[in-house]
């Protein structure tokens, strides 16, 4: 791309994890070194001073002028998902495809700060109890309606209906009291309580503008073709094999992070579903496909040894990669058990071996680009004698035959549930067994099809469960743990993410998240979510594995291949095929 | 290679080695009194004659495969003798180690000895192989000789039963029990045998049929002999010599099927050391480390082809019989 000023960084700090270095894990082509570009770039560097994206070019950079046309073939290794509007449900493999033809109101930088989008101002009452926000005025949908104020009371009204069975975007409009339009382009949201998360629930691709139009439709139709103001829009999607996107020539919306402005590069994009990992790398191999995700370590590895390809791997904001623990029934209803559990295992050398050093170890239950994160490494380190320890201390003292503990007769034994989607490989659980058992602690892995594992999850028929959950917000914090999202399980919903605890603890986490949510003040708002992850790290409501990642290989003739703030999705409005 | 794609020829040659000349007469005579049976008349019999007729011929065809067998079989009994480390000892820092002294066959992405694990695995892999043959053949036996003594009408619905069946895949037949059932290794066991089981089950039937309409079954019957008797004196010692040859043949077929169930994540669950679940995890790092697939996927292949060539060297002696 002409005129690029990328902005160079040393991969090697991608060990770097304060709130301070975004995207700290985003690297390209580790072997080659070379580093990756942010997007504030060329003519829109004014525009784009905050920057967002994480870009990468090929070793040899762009050799020209980016090429218009062109289709780029993306096989995801995510699962497909059921419907292409990201309201309902609202999952990341939604998330991944509806970026390329949804956009939100809000943009938000890799540093948490909101800015204008789709929507140009905002402002809120004195009590925040109402935001005014307006649009801009010269966007249309992609089937021709204009963006207005109706257009937000419209869509808020179908994220809240019961019907449309939202499980993501309901949760963010949980404080949205009503809306009403006070201006052909202005809508105020009146909010039952103050929500500090409110700005970035609305710059989240899963409350993404849609045309109300196209909503008007029902679920149903919406499902299959969703319209929004992308850059590129939904063509067909053939089920258990693709969604064709083609390029929307009216585009005029790229985010404050984008590399150009007009119509998008490509003429289309062939988003396919390839969920085997090794099948999907050797598509990628043989030029079947010129991108893919859930790029597996060992391929990685490979990729940065082959000339012809290039990897992007960034970190996704929200509650890290993690063990949850059900504190409701069993040995893991006491705390130290839990950490027991915890002290025992070796996270470090699993990510080591299995992960093949590609991945670094979160500390915290907020990933490492998460606003108000708060890295413990004392607290999640292992530590086999102090594991013992805490076993003898509850009462585990007494062996079987096999060498596990056992209280009253009972063996100290839990099971993981796992299924691959969940980026937790059994290899890994593999290790935590072995390791667990040297203490005397029985892991037992239960592998589930991805419908047995959230028959399992919401019915808590699990001592430990490998969850995460994306959000741009330390406000995940909220969701996963504030007690009274334990009964909670929406719907058609897809997250559970709770483990049950009760009791004085919970109160506490509860006052200080509830106290985060709603204050006025930005500062007393980090001090009370440091306070709510210091009481979850004691507590040992999880263990923190990794930062959920989005991890991208693709053709070295693919430029402009980026991912984009605040959720770290893959975006392909710079993209361009170098084939000439 | 003994895969359920060969299994039409392999039931077409038994069928014609059948019907040539591995039938056995218990002529009785007229008096009612049976002379000593002929050697070879007796299932025990004809496996003690087959192993003594192998051994006088036997060449590098036999020998080679049967001291590979010798070899798993060892590995299955006594695998912490032949094998340096357990199964499931780990050592994440040395994962990935390629084939050397330390490490015959190297180190998986958790740092265990493949090696071991190979050995460890041949138990449930050979296990699963008889046990799962034993299955089949016994429901076959049952099946075939209802069929095969049975009325035209019983004869029919047998038949007719057995072909419904042959019409789904055996690896199909295997999957859908596995469905039914749930994954793990005895289902698996069962899902295997039940699969084989349509295959032996026809080969067994025309084999009953044939020996039924013979000359000295008639004789038997004039005779008023009991249908048990007939079964026991005349039925079974024709029968048993090509069931040797099937349940040699089908233990190399059943392995490479639990493997592929395993493959597939519905046989062994981890982290038991199994052939075809540790072919399917190494699968991922094929291009880092090509041990993983290579030996116990050699392995595999070897033990399969192992008891095809027995099974058919057996086949052949009977046949020159």
């Amino acid at each position: 791309m002409k005129n690029r000023q990328p902005a160079y960084r040393d991969e090697t700090a991608s060990s770097s994890r304060s709130a301070d270095s975004p995207l700290a894990t985003s690297t390209r082509n580790l072997k080659k070194r070379v580093p990756f570009a942010f997007a504030a770039l060329g003519a829109v560097l004014a525009l784009s001073a905050c920057g967002g994206a994480v870009h990468a070019d090929s070793a040899s950079g762009p050799t020209g002028e980016p090429v218009s046309g062109g289709t780029l073939v993306y096989a995801t290794g995510d699962t497909e998902p059921a419907c292409l509007d990201p309201i309902v449900s609202g999952n990341v493999p939604q998330a991944l495809v509806s970026t390329q033809y949804l956009e939100p109101l809000f943009f938000q930088d890799e540093k948490g700060e909101i800015g204008p989008w789709l929507a140009k101002d905002w402002k809120w009452s004195k009590d925040r109890l109402a935001l005014d926000i307006t649009v801009r005025q010269d966007v249309h949908f992609t089937d021709g309606q204009q963006l207005n104020a109706e257009t937000i009371v419209e869509n808020v009204a179908y994220i809240k209906d019961p019907q449309t069975l939202s499980s993501t975007g309901i949760l963010a409009v949980e404080k949205v009291a009503s809306v009403e339009k006070i201006g052909e382009f202005t809508a105020r949201l009146h909010l039952s309580e103050p929500d500090n998360a409110l700005l970035e629930h609305f710059a989240q691709v899963w409350v993404p503008i849609q045309s109300q139009k196209a909503l008007a439709r029902g679920a149903e139709a919406n499902c299959l073709s969703p319209v929004g103001t992308g850059p590129f829009k939904v063509e067909s999607w053939s089920k258990q094999q693709e969604v064709v996107l083609t390029r929307n020539d009216e585009y005029h919306t790229p985010s404050p992070a984008a590399g150009h402005a007009g119509p998008a590069y490509l003429e289309k994009i062939v988003w396919r579903f390839l969920p085997d990992h090794a099948a999907r790398f050797a598509a990628l191999q043989s030029r079947e496909v010129d991108v893919i995700d859930v790029l597996q370590p060992q391929n990685a590895v490979a990729a940065d040894a082959d000339p012809a390809l290039d990897t992007l791997i960034g970190s996704r904001p929200g509650h890290v990669v993690n063990l949850t623990f059900n504190t409701t029934t069993g040995p893991l209803t006491d705390v130290r058990v839990r950490e027991a559990f915890v002290r025992s295992v070796d996270v470090n050398a699993a990510l080591k071996s299995i992960f093949m050093s590609t991945v670094p170890r979160s500390n915290s239950v907020l990933s490492s680009i998460t606003k108000f994160n708060r890295q413990n490494p004392e607290a999640y380190s292992t530590d086999v004698d102090k594991a013992n320890r805490l076993l003898d201390e509850a009462g585990w003292t007494e062996r079987d035959s096999e060498g596990y503990r056992t209280k009253d007769g009972q063996r100290l034994s839990t099971t993981v549930i796992q299924n691959d989607s969940i980026l937790v490989p059994v290899s890994v659980l593999e290790q935590f067994q072995n390791s667990a058992k040297a203490v005397g602690f029985e892991l037992i892995i239960s592998q589930e099809e991805p419908a047995s594992f959230n028959a399992r999850r919401y019915a808590w028929e699990y001592g430990l469960s490998p969850l995460y959950y994306t959000k741009n917000s330390p406000s995940v914090l909220n969701i996963v743990y504030d007690s009274s999202h334990i009964p909670s399980v929406i719907k058609g919903g897809y997250h559970a993410n709770n483990n049950g605890l009760i009791g004085s603890s919970a109160n506490d986490i509860d006052k200080a998240l509830r106290l985060a949510a709603t204050t006025g003040n930005e500062k007393q708002r980090g001090q009370q979510y440091a306070k709510a992850q210091q009481l979850v790290d004691a507590q040992y409501l999880s263990l923190p594995i990794f930062d959920q990642q989005t991890r991208l290989g693709f053709r070295s003739d693919v430029e402009g291949v980026a991912l984009l703030s605040p959720l770290g999705m893959p975006t392909f409005y710079d993209t361009w095929l170098d084939r000439s | 290679m003994n895969t359920h794609e060969d299994l039409p020829t392999i039931i077409t040659d038994l069928e014609e080695a059948m019907t040539q000349g591995t039938q056995t007469a218990v002529i009785e005579s007229p008096s009612g009194q049976v002379p000593p049976a002929l050697p070879g008349n007796r299932p025990g019999t004809i496996v003690a004659g087959g192993i003594r007729r192998l051994g006088r011929g036997l060449g590098p065809g036999i020998i080679v495969p049967l001291v590979f067998l010798l070899g798993l079989i060892a590995a299955a009994v006594i695998p912490s003798v032949l094998a340096p480390s357990g199964p499931l000892d780990m050592n994440p820092a040395e994962a990935f180690t390629a084939p050397g002294a330390a490490h015959w066959f190297g180190t998986d992405e958790s740092g265990r000895d493949v090696f071991s694990r190979v050995i460890h695995g041949a138990r449930s892999s050979l296990l699963i192989g008889v046990l799962a043959t034993a299955i089949g053949l016994g429901l076959a036996v049952v099946l075939g000789a209802v069929a095969g003594l049975g009325t035209r009408a019983v004869d029919f619905g047998v038949s007719r039963f057995l072909e419904v069946l042959f019409a789904f895949p055996g690896l199909l037949l295997a999957l859908l029990v596995i469905t039914i059932l749930g994954p793990g290794v005895v289902t698996t066991t069962i899902a295997v045998g039940l699969s084989a089981a349509p295959g032996y089950a026809r080969m067994i039937r025309s084999q009953v049929r044939s020996v039924r309409g013979s000359g000295y079954v008639e004789a038997s019957i004039v005779q008023g002999r009991s249908r048990a008797f007939i079964i026991r004196h005349h039925i079974l010692p024709n029968v048993a010599a090509p069931l040797f040859v099937l349940g040699t043949l089908g233990v190399g077929q059943a392995i490479v099927w639990a493997s592929s169930l395993s493959f597939l994540g519905l046989g062994a669950t981890p982290p038991d050391p199994e052939w075809g679940s540790m072919l399917s995890l190494g699968r991922l790092y094929i291009g880092n480390a090509w041990w993983l697939t290579v030996f116990p996927g050699l392995f595999i292949v070897l033990s399969a082809a192992t008891t095809t060539l027995l099974g058919h060297g057996i086949q052949r002696k009977l046949k020159d019989k």
